[in-house]
């Protein structure tokens, strides 16, 4: 490990990992315990009318404004000497539960990087649970401010220790990191792929430090070809996705050549078909049903399909 | 499937190693190092890269048990050559349907196999994007 001592003890991680604000309405509001994504807010009913929009805002506002204060309340009950162990335990539990989202959050911004996002809502709860512990009130700092760059952090060394599936030293993990981005730059702005040594020049390294980088980045991931792609819904791997003939088109032809040749069969025998392939009934069922006798359906169907037959392979 | 032949006379760089699979990552880090020198882009190197890895995987197919896989580069200004070749006692030329001939005709300029008793090889050439070129 060529880590610097994790901030462990303490947060706020080192400034790069601080990010932007985060609007606490769009993370908590509208996400009652179990729905999925805050991602819905933005479909939904489409109502459109300023009143109702004004209105849904309101009633967010509201709901944040009652978690900031029961989530105020519970750390009250933590920090208060006079609370028993239990009551310390339950509002710990509580603040959990009323600051999941804001984990959802954070995980779902690392979405599509090859790990599962269960995966990254479980490492970023580490953080949440780390920053509710040492949260103290008494700054006067929200809660979600605090807790965000801990749980990013968390997040963040996930990737770090776990992402890769080779040991690799960290100064070649953060160079890999920039030759990725530098290379998306340089490729909008070339109209074409770099070369090591234009990555070079633009990072301010030599180009055999960048062919170290480049192998280094094979070492990243070792997932099987068929993993999934690992958005929200999961499950669907690239075996899934490639698809496989598909009959029905291939009948499509037959199908509209065939059409023509029913429509100059005469009723009775139209009908015959209809109740022999579409109501799948016996050939007994189709004698009692036009009021003839089995062998005389039998005969009518044997004669309409060679003539069907016939007329198919004349076209051809 | 066409004749590439090596570009004549001797080649820059040569590169001998056990015939095993482990070793195809040591070929295709060297191969993504030459070119690098050559100032082929990201997209060129990868290409050549896996194209290697596939050329090695057509000829280790057919190695002998303890054989040398050996590769030879030609570096041009604005193509690198390659030839990936090992000993096989009775090669077989590979089927045109097979997945690595396959990904190795797409990826590289120009790609053919040449077995004789004895001896199985490979030879790609990869053209570089001129750099003048995009948009």
């Amino acid at each position: 490990m060529v880590d610097e001592p994790t901030p462990h003890t303490q947060p706020p991680p080192d400034a790069e990992d601080v990010p932007e604000p985060v609007a606490i309405e769009e993370v908590y509001a509208a996400t009652p315990a179990g729905a999925p994504t805050h991602d819905s807010t933005h479909g939904g009913t489409e109502d459109g009318t300023d009143a109702a929009k004004a209105d849904q805002q309101a009633t967010r506002a509201a709901a944040v404004e009652a978690m900031r204060r029961r989530s105020a309340e519970l750390f009250g009950v933590r920090a208060d000497p006079d609370s028993t162990e239990a009551e310390r335990y339950t509002a710990r539990e509580e603040l959990v539960h009323l600051h999941l989202p804001l984990v959802e959050h954070c995980a779902r911004r690392f979405r599509n990087r090859g790990e599962p996002f269960e995966d990254l809502v479980q490492v970023g709860t580490i953080g949440l649970l780390k920053s509710i512990d040492r949260f103290d009130s008494e700054r006067g700092v929200e809660f979600s401010t605090y807790a965000t760059p801990t749980i990013i952090g968390e997040i963040k060394r996930h990737f770090r220790d776990k992402g890769w599936a080779i040991r690799v030293p960290r100064r070649l993990q953060e160079l890999r990191m920039q030759i990725t981005s530098t290379t998306a730059e340089l490729t909008q702005q070339l109209g074409r792929s770099p070369t090591p040594r234009e990555l070079a020049e633009s990072i301010g390294c030599t180009v055999e430090e960048i062919v170290e980088g480049l192998e280094s980045g094979n070492a990243y991931s070792t997932l099987s070809l068929d993993a999934g792609d690992d958005s929200d819904d999961g499950a669907a791997t690239m075996l899934d996705a490639i698809g496989v003939e598909d009959e029905s088109i291939a009948q499509v032809e037959v199908r509209e050549s065939i059409k023509p040749l029913l429509a100059g069969l005469e009723p009775r025998e139209k009908k015959i078909l209809l109740l022999r392939f579409f109501r799948n009934m016996t050939q007994s069922q189709i004698a009692e049903e036009i009021g003839v006798s089995q062998m005389h359906v039998s005969r009518l169907l044997t004669r309409t399909l060679t003539q069907l037959r016939e007329g198919l392979e004349d076209q051809g | 499937m066409t004749v590439t032949a090596a570009p004549a006379g001797r080649p820059d760089v040569e590169l001998r190693l056990p015939a095993d699979g482990a070793y195809v990552s040591v070929l295709r880090t060297a191969t993504a190092g030459l070119a690098a020198r050559l100032d082929f882009t990201l997209d060129d190197i990868e290409d050549l890269r896996m194209c290697v890895g596939e050329a090695s995987a057509i000829v280790l197919a057919q190695a002998d048990q303890g054989a040398d896989l050996t590769a030879a580069f030609w570096l041009r200004p604005d193509s690198l050559t390659v030839t990936v070749a090992a000993g096989a006692a009775d090669p077989q030329r590979p089927d045109e349907d097979d997945f690595a001939w396959q990904v190795l005709t797409t990826l590289a300029s120009d790609a053919s196999v040449s077995v004789e008793p004895g001896e199985v090889k490979v030879t790609l050439a990869v053209a570089a994007t001129p750099l003048g070129a995009g948009r």
